[in-house]
């Protein structure tokens, strides 16, 4: 038991040895590798005088300062003729031919990704979490014994989830305006939210009423000869047994939220889907379609992950 | 004095009539076994009890006073909603799969109904926690899951769940059914420790060996009516109706 226990604990420590050390000495090189890193000037001085010229008035400059290195790019708007300058590591490097050219194309389209990125899950975040919690009520109102408001929470699922998205959004952001001038609303990002909000109150809905009542019957029962009142044992003996049940099906709500936030375009919302197309647009290129789905790849990995500890933490009882 | 008694109980599942006409009597401090054939409406008769089963007619009293009258499936009396819960807790239930809280520890297990019911101190409940424990043979088992504990010791433990909301009457639902049976035995001795201790029990139960040592009157029940009823020397050596004997010989 000693031995075992001994040596189970031992290797991962002399891994996370090698890895603290292999982590300190790239942090080290990338500080060393960011000082060396040459001013933005350095980069736009190099594009040259006689391209700007020609450009004219439809010249375009954009400067981008990573980590440990630069990026500047000298754009000419009318036929996207562009000069690319990479700078690291005191150098100054021409980007504009060969195989460097999409890799400065993504670098200089990060940006505007990654804002796109932040609309896309901070919209799916808030609208899951707060339909996570309107969905618990209209769980429990679905299954409650008066019968109007059984009937009324299960009119609202059903119309949430027999209509598109799509047309639900098309409607708060442009329909209720029509209806009446006071449901006008000016923000698209509300817009989105309240649209998402209650369309995926309605699928989790269903989601944790199914959880609630798989749970085993007895459990009410023995509740009841205790003398626990229905909202207590719901509350303390119910719930907190569905929430594992309940993790993987929400996780899985919450990554197909995440890729339909992708509709808030026809809003003119700009998440990572709205982003991507109008770079693709400017940038005459498909190319940049393929950094907007690893990002989406990076950002859904790493909520499984996340929805992954929580289902182990919440099932240390089995 | 009656701690249960019950007046032309009836109750019927649609067609199926599971009880008939059953008067039931269990005074203070006896331990009582129901026996019969699957299907006699043992169970259902104890879940009437407290509520687990509407009955279709029918009176209950519980400590001598009127708890439930139904008439036609429909409510004629039930007393005040207080009164209601407290007559309630008077009673105690064991079940035959055991139905503990899955995600609470032993100790919480125990601990849960008095804080929240009896609105109980919380050192309080867990001083009674510790020697309900103690008493079931589960002192060091208390901060394990369910889960994690054999069958005979989880229903040892809904026994000291039920305990600690200090029942009057102790009812138990074929609390060895669900169990293997060299796990049998360690229940049946905390339920017998327990009867020993004066406890008012009501049993269902298939085991006839805790129902002829520990038992101070063995009801046999069949069809939903109760056939015959006596000390346990006579319904198991001399009993008088058909289908008890044929009943008694079958099993033994």
């Amino acid at each position: 038991m000693n031995i075992r226990d001994g040596t189970s604990i031992n290797i991962p420590r002399k891994r996370l040895l090698v890895n603290c050390v292999v982590l300190v000495a790239a942090l080290a090189a990338c500080v060393a590798l960011a000082f060396l890193k040459p001013p933005a000037s350095a980069l736009t001085e190099r594009i040259s005088p006689s391209f700007i010229e020609e450009a004219g008035d439809k010249y375009n400059e954009t400067v981008y300062d990573y980590a440990v290195f630069n990026i500047a790019r000298g754009k000419d708007l009318r036929i996207a003729a562009a000069e690319t300058y990479i700078g690291i590591a005191g150098q100054v490097f021409s980007v504009d031919t060969g195989f460097m050219r999409p890799v400065a194309d993504v670098l200089l389209w990060l940006p505007a990704l990654l804002e796109g990125a932040k609309i896309t899950v901070s919209l799916s975040i808030i609208a899951v979490f707060v339909g996570v919690f309107m969905s618990v009520f209209l769980a429990l109102g679905k299954m409650s014994k008066f019968k109007p408001l059984s009937k009324a929470c299960g009119a609202y699922i059903f119309f949430f989830r027999g209509t598109p998205l799509l047309m639900q959004l098309f409607f708060v952001y442009y329909g209720l305006p029509q209806i009446s001038s006071a449901l006008t609303i000016n923000n698209k990002f509300l817009a989105a939210f309240i649209a998402f909000t209650l369309n995926s109150a309605a699928y989790c809905a269903e989601i944790i009423r199914a959880a609630i009542q798989s749970i085993d019957k007895g459990q009410f029962e023995a509740s009841r000869t205790l003398g626990l009142t229905y909202a207590q044992t719901m509350r303390l003996i119910i719930i907190p047994q569905s929430i594992r049940r309940l993790i993987p099906p929400i996780a899985n709500e919450f990554i197909m939220v995440l890729k339909d936030v992708s509709l808030v375009s026809i809003i003119a919302l700009s998440d990572l889907t709205h982003m991507t197309r109008s770079i693709s647009s400017s940038s005459n290129s498909v190319l940049v379609y393929i950094p907007a789905m690893i990002i989406y790849l990076i950002i859904t990995a790493f909520f499984s992950f996340v929805f992954d500890r929580l289902e182990k933490r919440y099932s240390v009882y089995q | 004095m009656a701690l249960i008694r019950t007046e032309n109980l009836y109750k019927s599942f649609g067609e199926l009539d599971v009880l008939k006409d059953v008067n039931l009597v269990v005074e203070q401090g006896e331990v009582v076994c129901i026996i019969g054939p699957s299907g006699a409406g043992k169970s259902t008769l104890l879940r009437s009890l407290n509520q687990l089963e509407k009955i279709t007619s029918g009176k209950i009293f519980i400590d001598e006073e009127l708890f439930l009258h139904r008439e036609k499936n429909s409510t004629v009396f039930r007393t005040a909603s207080d009164i209601y819960k407290r007559l309630l807790l008077e009673m105690g239930m064991v079940f035959q799969s055991f139905n503990l809280f899955p995600h609470k520890t032993a100790f919480e297990n125990v601990t849960l109904a008095p804080i929240h019911v009896k609105k109980m101190k919380k050192s309080e409940a867990e001083e009674i926690a510790r020697e309900l424990l103690g008493k079931v043979g589960l002192a060091e088992k208390a901060d394990e899951y369910p889960s994690r504990l054999s069958g005979g010791q989880q229903q040892r433990l809904a026994i000291a769940r039920a305990l600690a909301m200090q029942p009057k009457i102790m009812l138990f639902d074929e609390p060895t059914s669900a169990l293997d049976p060299e796990l049998v035995g360690e229940v049946l001795g905390v339920m017998k420790d327990l009867a020993e201790s004066g406890m008012t029990m009501l049993v269902v139960t298939h085991e006839m060996g805790f129902a002829r040592d520990a038992a101070s009157r063995v009801i046999f029940m069949c069809d939903g009516m109760m056939t015959e009823e006596g000390i346990p020397e006579k319904i198991f050596m001399e009993p008088e109706n058909l289908r008890t004997k044929q009943f008694i010989n079958s099993i033994l």
